[in-house]
């Protein structure tokens, strides 16, 4: 009788934890319209119909998984979704990997993608970094989830020299990621986020449909697929 | 007892709870369906393996063809992803799962249900344990952080790493320690059922 009990408190155990995963998936996400920086956004905010927030941290790799989909398939992913569905699509960068202890690099790439953002070059910045750091990182097994090799704390070089190959003014772009002059942008804005996010990111809050997480597979062709699947999934969730 | 004594027994139990995992798995029907409890695992594992994005997705207005194509894409990139070593961790882990409800059924229908019900919740904790430390906890991706963030707050995540690990080594020290045990009884069982239908002729 005893064993029987150890069981069904066993079973009753999963259901609660199964429970919860599902009360924090139907949770609605607080409604939240408004542009938290313009540089990193993409679309019309005045006439869009939809808006899709992405909350990442550039150490993520889940998230740069996401984003080099899309940085593969740019051109494709704009016309398809930005200019004919009319999405406003907005990524909120935060260092939720610093403040979590996990990585110590999330702060500098915060700080140097506000100072980006500042001069209004944002995306060619994110994108260039993204590309740097596949090359330089996850293409070799580095940092790619917790049982992978991580990758080193970086210098603030390794920021503004990704720099060199995007339009920016290099010396203010230097100073000011050395300066740490957007700080305070970035701790605001993951104050922000925390209170959004279910304690980590990727977390996508298309219009009503919120999803965290991202599986892809380090293929930009397979992973843009489940891009356009979380898209599909914004755009029809009602 | 000395410490030489108690190490043999320990080593002879592993050695005949290894041999009763061979004897239940030597059988057809218990090798046809171990092999489908690991697939069904690894496809359930594989499922909540980011954390519950999939199945916001089968939750979300996307047509039905799509949700069948979510269903579908987890299974082949089960694949891919299985070639990671968290992958392989996954592989292990479902591995392992599918061995203990394998060794469960066997036990249970040789009507032993104190030791399976025994061998149940031993494993099914190592089995929770392991499902929950699945992900990328410290990334806040996985079933893990949900649960963190929902019991302790935002501020719990900052431990999940650690925990995450924890849950891992201890879902595997309790699946394989289940395993050992029910194939020790499994042992006993298969022996006694050897001589049940062959009796010696005297």
């Amino acid at each position: 009788m005893q064993k029987v009990i150890r069981v069904v408190a066993l079973v009753g155990v999963i259901g609660l934890l199964v429970g919860l995963v599902i009360y924090n998936t139907l949770n609605p996400a607080p409604p939240d319209m408004g542009v938290w920086n313009e540089a990193m956004s993409k679309g019309d905010a005045a006439t869009a119909k939809h808006h899709f927030v992405m909350y990442t941290d550039i150490f993520c790799p889940y998230c740069d998984k996401f984003s080099n989909a899309v940085a593969a398939n740019l051109d494709k992913w704009e016309k398809d979704y930005i200019e004919r569905e009319n999405i406003l699509f907005e990524i909120r960068v935060t260092d939720v990997n610093y403040e979590n202890g996990h990585s110590k690099n999330s702060r500098p790439a915060g700080i140097a993608a506000y100072c980006a953002a500042k001069q209004n070059n944002f995306w060619d910045y994110y994108y260039a970094l993204l590309e740097q750091m596949f090359d330089d990182y996850f293409s070799n097994g580095i940092g790619i989830d917790p049982y992978s090799e991580k990758i080193p704390d970086l210098p603030n070089s390794y920021f503004t020299d990704v720099a060199k190959s995007v339009k920016l003014d290099q010396k203010s772009f230097k100073q000011c990621v050395e300066n740490q002059e957007t700080a305070k942008e970035l701790d605001k804005n993951t104050a922000l986020a925390q209170n959004r996010i279910n304690g980590g990111v990727p977390r996508f809050v298309f219009d009503k449909f919120t999803y965290d997480g991202f599986a892809g597979i380090w293929d930009t062709t397979s992973d843009y697929e489940q891009v356009k699947t979380l898209m599909n999934a914004g755009l029809s969730t009602k | 007892m000395g410490i030489r004594k108690v190490a043999e027994t320990v080593f002879d139990r592993i050695k005949l709870g290894l041999q009763g995992v061979c004897s239940v798995f030597s059988r057809p029907k218990y090798a046809i369906f171990g092999i489908f409890c690991v697939i069904f695992i690894a496809y359930i594992l594989n499922f909540w393996r980011d954390g519950n994005g999939n199945w916001q997705l089968l939750c979300s207005g996307l047509p039905l063809g799509d949700k069948l194509g979510v269903l579908g894409r987890v299974f082949t990139s089960m694949v891919e992803f299985f070639r990671s070593f968290s992958g392989f961790t996954v592989a292990l882990l479902a591995l392992l799962q599918g061995i203990v409800v394998t060794q469960l059924i066997f036990t249970w229908r040789h009507r032993e249900k104190n030791a399976a019900l025994d061998g149940a919740s031993t494993g099914g904790i190592g089995a929770i344990l392991g499902f929950i430390a699945l992900g990328c906890p410290s990334c806040g991706i996985g079933l893990l952080t949900p649960i963190l963030s929902a019991i302790a707050g935002a501020s719990a995540v900052a431990m999940a790493e650690t925990i995450g690990h924890i849950f891992t080594i201890l879902a595997f020290a309790l699946l394989v320690f289940t395993i050992i045990r029910l194939g020790y009884i499994d042992f006993i069982l298969a022996n006694v059922s050897k001589g049940k239908e062959k009796p010696c002729k005297k």
